[in-house]
């Protein structure tokens, strides 16, 4: 039922309730006053002020405005209202009803509960119909593809299903930061599943990605991604360089205190010290968690790895110099 | 004439009469909504005029602060600082809400939602994390611009010009909220847990004149205090403990001895393990309840609650803090929100200390060799304070928290409490010197629940062993099947869950999205970097790491697997050419 026929039902309930026929005579009105008195009045004016219709005001920006940030607010219903309200005034096919269709398909399919993610499906539809090659086109794509990633009941939706959705995203914008981003999502959605062939081709093609975007801002994920192949291939040295890449590539937020390298240098640190056995590398990125970070949890482990390549190294040395005292006794 | 009421032409009442059956048939029928409007009425009028009554006629601007902070000197400092604050702007009035705990969730849902919250309140306790942040977003001001401006009542300290957020100890760090990619709250003190004893008693009981600070040492003056009677004939308790105050015993000394199981079951080397990495540790055969420091945290806790009363677990809180205060017990724990209330309770009475936790020593002949060093505790502000959207006079509320916030407010502010400030460079009480945080040492690892039923079977069977019931052995030989057999079923939930996180993380990603596509430059920017930094972590990444385990899982039980902190042969051999060609050179 829409909200129009429903504000009549419970209007006519209302009236019918206080006795009230609007057919007939006005003593009828008088007699129903009567018989409900002033409170009862009030009470169906306070009802029927509530069921008024909003009065949508405002031109379309403002009203896609409002209406985003009631989405930011988790206030869907008044969002689908902002943005309907907002497409009903805005020039057919112009910036403005675009706008407005986007932010209404994105509210009917994120919102929770009451997603309707085949109206939401057939709104971001329009978009591309209506302008195919606009910047919210290609959001648009994305969003179909990423609803095809959502995950039913908590199950894994269906990967070639999810591949195909990313890829008709990347063909139509291989360049632009939706087609970029649907990239490494099919990237990362293959990876979920740990077989070693498939790694490798997704290896691949994330060294082809990295060839042909070098200005990328998506570059930090790509390169985590190529670390994350080279764990599982057990490529350490591969698996190394790519994460000094990533961490060179990260962009770091000022402003975010929960954002610190403490975690990308104890990474690069393990795996120099034990993958790599290259410990002058590792002792510097521990070092450099210890100085930079000196109240992180890390740090007393840090300081335990220190002492422990020390002791590795002097076992070595102890070893190889009684290795050579047997020697010399053999001799 | 009336067909319907044949008396109505045998009886004529008088007017008067008529209108007085009128009025009690008005009554009757409009009773209950009567006395609900009364009611309603009554209530309005009296919150308006007790709201008045609160605050002086002259005051302009009157800023209301609600907390649930009800130990002893908080109300009291926030008064005196109130008072400091009218000195400098003498048309502001504080007034305070003190709300207790347990009722603080629905005050401050139902002050929000009526739209008659106080301009500050202090935000954390009583609701869970969700509903908080959907609080956040709609009744709070963010405060981002606020905090990257030097604080005003810094001026003159070594902390002049420095962004306010950056005088905090802990950076603000939990002032941030991250869905929202704002800062909401200013923090006013910090937390510390550490033990405090009976100074007096522990002199009678053991000839003592300090607690001791070692494991040993603590355990044979507890033996000796258990020895003891009073006059009436009566044994002392060593540790007044409650439900509350064994898991500060627990969380402080037994939890920290697992801290070994990082180098066996941190598969994703980031410091820590997680209950689904200690769950694939124990499904693939890596580590199990045989693992000495888990046995040794079990061993510590059962000498622990041997030194408490019997029956501890059925007591609350202040059960305890009664044994204390009333001498019948020499230690007890809590943290600096209970420090003055203590020190309040003794008073004339006893003097109270407070030590650090007694740990074992290194030389220890039971726990030496699985203690690795002191136990690490995250410094983090508390008592944070947000502003309500409702605030008339946002801009003064933020100003109040600014004086609180500085170096010299924040410091009386806390001297007055007895609690440590947040903000740096500000001076500590001698007792509260104690509570300084230790920055570096060990934590624990051993989260062996999954899920529901783990949850509740690790819950029975620890609550069993508190009280005496099992020994390790048999909390053990009983839950290892039961966490191998259901724990395969709430790993894949966790992971579902993990799973049906990702609508809402997209749905919060779809509307940062579409501030940056209309936000200009170099706000666009930052949003970009937040944009993609948010969708990496959030969206990307999380499937990776489970994968992983999965794979491991898999791979079903292993025997000599090399541990994630483990050498390969192959890293060995390479140390070892890397030292060879060092020293050739």
């Amino acid at each position: 039922m829409n909200q129009d026929a429903m504000q009549t039902r419970v209007g006519e309930t209302i009236w019918r309730a206080v006795g009230l026929d609007r057919r007939r005579r006005p003593d009828s009105v008088r007699n129903a006053l009567k018989r409900v008195g002033l409170p009862g009045v009030l009470m169906a004016a306070l009802v029927l002020l509530g069921c008024a219709k909003h009065q949508e005001t405002g031109r379309p920006e403002t009203l896609i405005l409002s209406g985003w940030n009631n989405y930011r607010l988790g206030e869907f219903s008044l969002a689908t209202r902002d943005f309907e309200a907002a497409m009903k005034k805005a020039p057919q096919g112009g910036p403005e009803h675009l706008g407005a269709l986007y932010g209404l398909a994105t509210t009917w399919n994120l919102r929770r509960p009451g997603e309707d993610p085949d109206r939401a499906a057939q709104l971001f539809r329009q978009v591309i119909a209506l302008a195919p090659t606009n910047d919210l086109a290609a959001w648009s794509w994305l969003a179909l593809a990423r609803m095809k990633a959502m995950p039913v009941a908590g199950e894994s939706p269906e990967l070639n299903a999810q591949v195909l959705a990313y890829q008709d995203v990347i063909d139509r914008f291989p360049f632009h930061s939706a087609g970029e981003e649907a990239f490494l999502f099919q990237q990362a959605a293959r990876l979920e599943t740990p077989d070693v062939d498939l790694t490798r081709e997704v290896l691949a093609a994330l060294e082809r990605f990295i060839e042909i975007h070098p200005k990328s801002p998506w570059l930090s994920s790509a390169y985590g991604l190529v670390a994350h192949c080279c764990t599982v291939l057990n490529l350490p040295d591969k698996r190394f360089a790519a994460m000094l890449k990533a961490s060179k590539a990260a962009e770091i937020d000022p402003l975010n205190p929960l954002q610190d390298l403490s975690a990308i240098y104890w990474q690069l640190a393990t795996v120099a010290e034990f993958d790599l056995g290259d410990f002058a590398l590792a002792r510097e990125y521990y070092r450099r968690l210890i100085a930079e970070y000196p109240k992180e949890q890390r740090v007393f482990l840090a300081k335990q790895e220190l002492k422990r390549m020390d002791e590795v190294e002097e076992g070595l040395r102890s070893q190889k110099s009684e290795v050579r005292s047997q020697d010399e006794k053999g001799k | 004439m009336n067909e319907d009421n044949p008396m109505a032409n045998t009886q004529h009442p008088t007017p008067k009469a008529s209108r007085i059956a009128k009025a009690w048939h008005f009554l009757r029928t409009y009773s209950a909504l009567l006395v609900v409007s009364a009611t309603f009425l009554w209530s309005v009028v009296a919150i308006l005029m007790s709201r008045q009554t609160q605050a002086p006629a002259d005051a302009k601007v009157v800023l209301r602060i609600g907390h649930w902070q009800l130990e002893a000197g908080v109300r009291e400092a926030f008064d005196r600082m109130a008072q400091e604050y009218r000195k400098l702007h003498p048309e502001v009035y504080i007034i305070q809400d003190a709300i207790p705990e347990g009722t603080y969730g629905q005050w401050m849902t139902t002050q929000l939602m009526g739209g008659t919250a106080p301009d500050m309140m202090e935000v954390g306790l009583g609701l869970p994390y969700n509903v908080l942040l959907g609080f956040h977003s709609r009744y709070f001001l963010p405060l981002t611009a606020s905090v990257n401006q030097p604080n005003p009542y810094n001026r003159g300290t070594d902390l002049e010009g420095v962004p306010w957020r950056k005088t905090y100890k802990d950076g603000m760090r939990n002032s941030y909220v991250e869905e929202l990619q704002e800062y909401m709250l200013v923090p006013l003190a910090q937390f510390g847990i550490r033990a405090f004893y009976n100074k007096d008693l522990l002199k009678k009981l053991t000839g003592l004149d300090e607690a001791p600070g070692n494991y040993r040492e603590f355990l044979r003056a507890c033996e000796t205090i258990k020895s003891r009677k009073d006059d009436r004939g009566r044994p002392y308790t060593p540790i007044a403990g409650s439900a509350y105050h064994v898991g500060m015993w627990e969380g402080f000394m037994c939890e920290p001895l697992t801290y070994g199981a990082v180098r066996r079951v941190d598969f994703n080397r980031d410091g820590a393990v997680g209950n689904d990495e200690l769950f694939v540790g124990f499904k693939t055969g890596r580590i199990g309840f045989d693992f000495p420091p888990f046995s040794a945290k079990f061993r510590m806790l059962r000498e622990l609650t041997e030194q408490m009363q019997a029956g501890f677990t059925g007591l609350g809180r202040d059960e305890a803090v009664f044994l204390f205060a009333q001498q019948r017990a020499v230690f007890i724990t809590t943290g600096t929100w209970d420090a003055g209330s203590l020190q309040e309770q003794a008073r004339g009475v006893f003097e109270v200390g407070v030590m650090e936790f007694p740990m074992p020593t290194r030389d220890d002949p039971e726990f030496g060799g699985i203690v690795e060093g002191p136990v690490y505790e995250r410094p983090s502000s508390q008592f944070p304070f947000a502003i309500t959207r409702t605030c008339k006079h946002p801009e003064v509320a933020l100003d109040f928290l600014q004086f609180v916030g500085s170096q010299p407010g924040n410091q009386e502010l806390n001297r007055i409490i007895g609690w440590i400030p947040a903000i740096a460079g500000t001076s500590l009480s001698p007792l509260l010197r104690a509570f300084e945080p230790n920055l570096e040492g060990i934590y624990g690892a051993m989260p062996v629940t999954l899920g529901g039923e783990t949850i509740i079977k690790w819950q029975q069977l620890t609550s069993l062993f508190q009280v005496h019931q099992i020994g390790y052995e048999q909390l053990a030989n009983e839950f290892a099947p039961f966490y191998l057999e259901h724990g395969p079923r709430e790993y894949e939930e966790l992971q579902r869950n993990r799973r049906r996180g990702m609508a809402r993380d997209e749905q919060f990603l779809a509307g940062f999205r579409a501030r940056l596509m209309t936000g200009q430059g170099l706000e666009a920017q930052s949003l970009q970097v937040k944009y993609r930094q948010m969708t990496s972590s959030r969206l990307l990444v999380p499937g990776l790491g489970a994968a992983l385990l999965q794979r491991k899982l898999n791979e079903g039980t292993v025997t000599n697997a090399v541990g994630p902190y483990e050498f390969t042969p192959a890293a060995l051999a390479r140390v070892r050419e890397r030292l060879q060609s060092k020293e050739a050179n």
